[in-house]
């Protein structure tokens, strides 16, 4: 934008409206500035001012957009923005149509970055597994970047990146996006501002960005104490929440007294009234209630009941130890965990567990606290109604507005990840039933007791669930293609998505792609953030082509069969043993369901009456199981799988041949 | 060969008070799992698999667990025996 000086006869108008100037020379202006809209002002440093045209919308109503009653140093107010009642506002570019309006101080002293390279002590508070914060960090650059310390070259490259786009925001002046709102703000220092944020009421907040653009406005809100941190586009902060050294990812809500320290928290996180120390938190991870603390551990699509609590500090050497999480576990109210201990994918913690132990390979289980052991109920969360709610509702609850989404999610509860863990568990728990004596109640695992006759159970389940996804995703194959022959094919990746796969923090992908990642950042084939984010994001889109490497490799180890060899006759069996599967366990779940229609459930009910009362409160309150929204898409699913079945047979010329 | 009902379902509540950790004689034919013996939805499972293990069978789960009472059982683990 052009800017003139002031004319003598604007500047006798500014010094009659009660404005004073260290050098009104240097004071400029835009081009069509009216010296009307700023009265009652100090100005030192260079100050350019902006037409002030139009009024400003301020809730219900619009104000007059100028400059008044604050002192401005070093400062340009961009056009149609309103800056009234500040204290100091210092070293700030303000965009277009901003509202900064009575607030203490917002300034930027000496040289910053805005929060980008700090180094935040997640996961372990004793350090060693420190990230440095940057205002595009994604879940899987930061689980690289805290979890493979076995690759010190990679570690090394990352943080080289990292104080490389630092370097890139350091400056001495600060940018409050085009409108943005600055309302009754306290201190803020060292702050770059976004495009379309809100800040209102906040106390304290010093050294951070909030990113925030049209498409996913960030709110920072009131009592927000918070300091070197970084909070993402979309997301909301306030309730007196308290942050210090921590990264709040995109569409976050973190509020109602919230503290947290050296933490990170990804995409969709919710934390309310809680408490976070260390905490690596990937996306989807809960903590609503009070008392609860989630310290030293990795967490992902996690829901955390009242009182959780971890223990990572029982040991002379200081709180050194840590935890995982896998993504899709709960733990209830009032449950504890002692460090060192790992909770594999989509197990329910109840109960407090001082024993260490790792339950990587047996996932959805429930681990129960029975005369102080821990004991584990491999796959009985299986086929529950939590689990199959919970696979429903993460993507749906995708609150992400922004177009670029950082964190790349797969949201899959059944994945080669899962699957393969299931695959290994079975293993494990046959070996144990074989192994353990008739009359010996219970078997160790990894730091676990399990019921030596579970053991002869769980692998039924498991086998179940491996043989319902294998099927699944081989008929959504057949779907896909005219020909079986192209169907069953060896996917354009080849073999790249055979052997294990892990989870960057909510990014599924074949261990064997990700090391060959590694290897690329370390050889300096990879060396921007940008191109590093590029191509996790890559390794998410290929997800399915990867998946059906993994899947192929599987159904020869499992069936033992080649599907691209099978015979029409035996495709046609695959197909009918896979509805009759995926039925089957529908119809687990639907019972599971009908638990919560139960007499049991309707304890409580109808207080003041009898049974009839009872029965008629349940129902206006709860509904009937008929009509229940969960219960309809379960059947609404089956109904589902028994039509593919049928296009599928249909296609494949099989229809009505047993 | 036709099961021994009597010997079925001797076994059967001597399986049930094991995993219950009851008293033999507290398992009577009319006995509610749930209701009666207080098994929860863990021990449920636990109890179909210690039913297998003690008559060497399998049982579909869905139904096992569909099975409410002592009486009910012997009858389930009978057929399964009878096949």
């Amino acid at each position: 934008m052009e800017y003139r000086s002031l004319t003598a006869q604007e500047i006798s108008e500014l010094e009659d409206a009660g404005c004073h100037a260290e050098e009104w020379s240097r004071v400029l202006v835009a081009e069509g500035f009216r010296p009307g809209a700023v009265a009652r002002c100090t100005f030192s440093g260079a100050v350019r001012l902006g037409a002030f045209e139009e009024p400003i919308r301020h809730g219900a109503t619009h104000l007059p957009s100028g400059v008044r009653d604050s002192y401005l140093h070093e400062v340009t107010v961009g056009s149609n923005s309103l800056v009234q009642s500040v204290g100091l506002l210092a070293n700030y570019d303000v965009g277009r149509e901003a509202c900064i309006l009575s607030c203490d101080s917002l300034t930027v002293e000496g040289e910053t970055s805005f929060g980008n390279g700090v180094r935040i002590e997640v996961l372990n508070e004793g350090g060693g597994r420190e990230i440095p914060l940057f205002d595009r960090l994604s879940a899987p650059v930061a689980y690289l970047a805290v979890c493979y310390r076995h690759r010190p070259r990679l570690v090394d490259a990352i943080e080289q990146m990292v104080r490389h786009y630092a370097a890139g925001k350091e400056g001495t002046r600060g940018a409050i996006g085009e409108g943005a709102r600055v309302l009754n703000c306290r201190t803020i220092r060292n702050v770059a501002i976004g495009v379309r944020a809100t800040l209102e009421g906040c106390t304290l907040l010093q050294n951070g960005t909030i990113c925030s653009s049209a498409e996913a406005p960030t709110t920072v809100g009131a009592g927000v104490t918070a300091s070197d941190f970084i909070i993402g586009t979309g997301s909301v902060v306030d309730g007196g929440a308290m942050l210090k050294q921590c990264f709040v990812g995109q569409a976050c809500r973190i509020g109602r007294q919230f503290s947290a320290e050296g933490s990170a928290f990804f995409a969709n996180t919710e934390c309310f009234h809680g408490e976070a120390v260390s905490v690596l938190a990937g996306p989807y991870t809960v903590s609503h209630h009070k008392s609860t603390l989630l310290i030293a551990g990795v967490f992902s699509f996690y829901n955390a009941g009242s009182g959780t609590n971890q223990s990572n500090h029982m040991y002379k050497l200081g709180p050194l130890h840590q935890g995982v999480v896998e993504r899709g576990s709960k733990t209830g109210s009032s449950s504890y965990l002692l460090w060192p201990s790992r909770v594999g994918p989509f197990t329910v913690v109840l109960g407090k567990h001082s024993a260490h132990f790792d339950t990587g390979s047996l996932p959805f289980s429930y681990i129960d606290e029975s005369d102080g052991r821990s004991v584990l109920w491999p796959a009985l969360n299986l086929f529950t109604t939590g689990t199959k709610r919970d696979g429903m509702k993460w993507a749906a609850r995708d609150r992400r507005t922004d177009p670029e989404k950082l964190d790349p999610i797969r949201f899959e509860v059944f994945s080669p990840l899962t699957v393969g863990r299931m695959m290994q568990g079975i293993a494990e728990l046959e070996e144990l039933y074989a192994s353990a004596p008739r009359e010996q109640e219970y078997v160790r695992h990894v730091g676990i007791d399990i019921k030596r006759l579970l053991c002869r159970r769980a692998p039924r389940r498991y086998r179940m669930a491996v043989e319902a996804y294998l099927g699944e995703t081989l008929v959504r194959r057949l779907e896909a293609a005219e020909d079986p022959a192209d169907a069953l094919a060896r996917p354009s990746a080849g073999a790249a998505g055979e052997g294990d796969w892990v989870d960057l923090l909510g990014l599924l992908a074949p261990r064997g792609q990700v090391e060959s990642l590694c290897d690329a950042v370390e050889r300096g084939q990879v060396d921007t953030l940008d191109a590093l984010q590029g191509r996790l994001q890559a390794l998410c889109d290929a997800y399915e082509d990867h998946e059906w490497a993994w899947v192929l490799a599987a159904w020869e180890e499992w069936h033992g069969e080649v599907p691209a060899k099978m015979s029409t006759a035996e495709l046609a069996g695959v197909v009918r043993d896979w509805e009759e599967t995926a039925l089957k366990l529908n119809a687990m779940i639907l019972k599971d369901a009908q638990k919560e229609f139960d007499q049991t459930s309707r304890i409580g009910y109808g207080s003041d009456g009898g049974g009839e009362a009872q029965s008629r409160d349940f129902q206006a309150v709860r509904g009937e199981f008929e009509t229940n929204e969960f219960v309809r898409t379960l059947r609404e699913e089956s109904e589902t799988i028994r039509a593919r079945a049928r296009a599928v047979l249909s296609a494949l010329g099989a229809a009505g041949e047993e | 060969m036709a099961v021994d009902r009597s010997e079925v379902e001797r076994r059967v509540k001597a399986t049930v008070a094991r995993v219950l950790d009851l008293e033999p004689e507290q398992v009577t034919d009319e006995s509610n799992f749930i209701f009666d013996l207080g098994a929860d939805s863990q021990q449920s499972v636990e109890m179909v698999a210690a039913f297998e293990e003690e008559f060497d069978i399998e049982m579909d789960e869905d139904e096992a667990l569909a099975v409410q009472n002592v009486r009910d059982a012997v009858e389930f683990i009978s057929e399964i025996l009878d096949q």
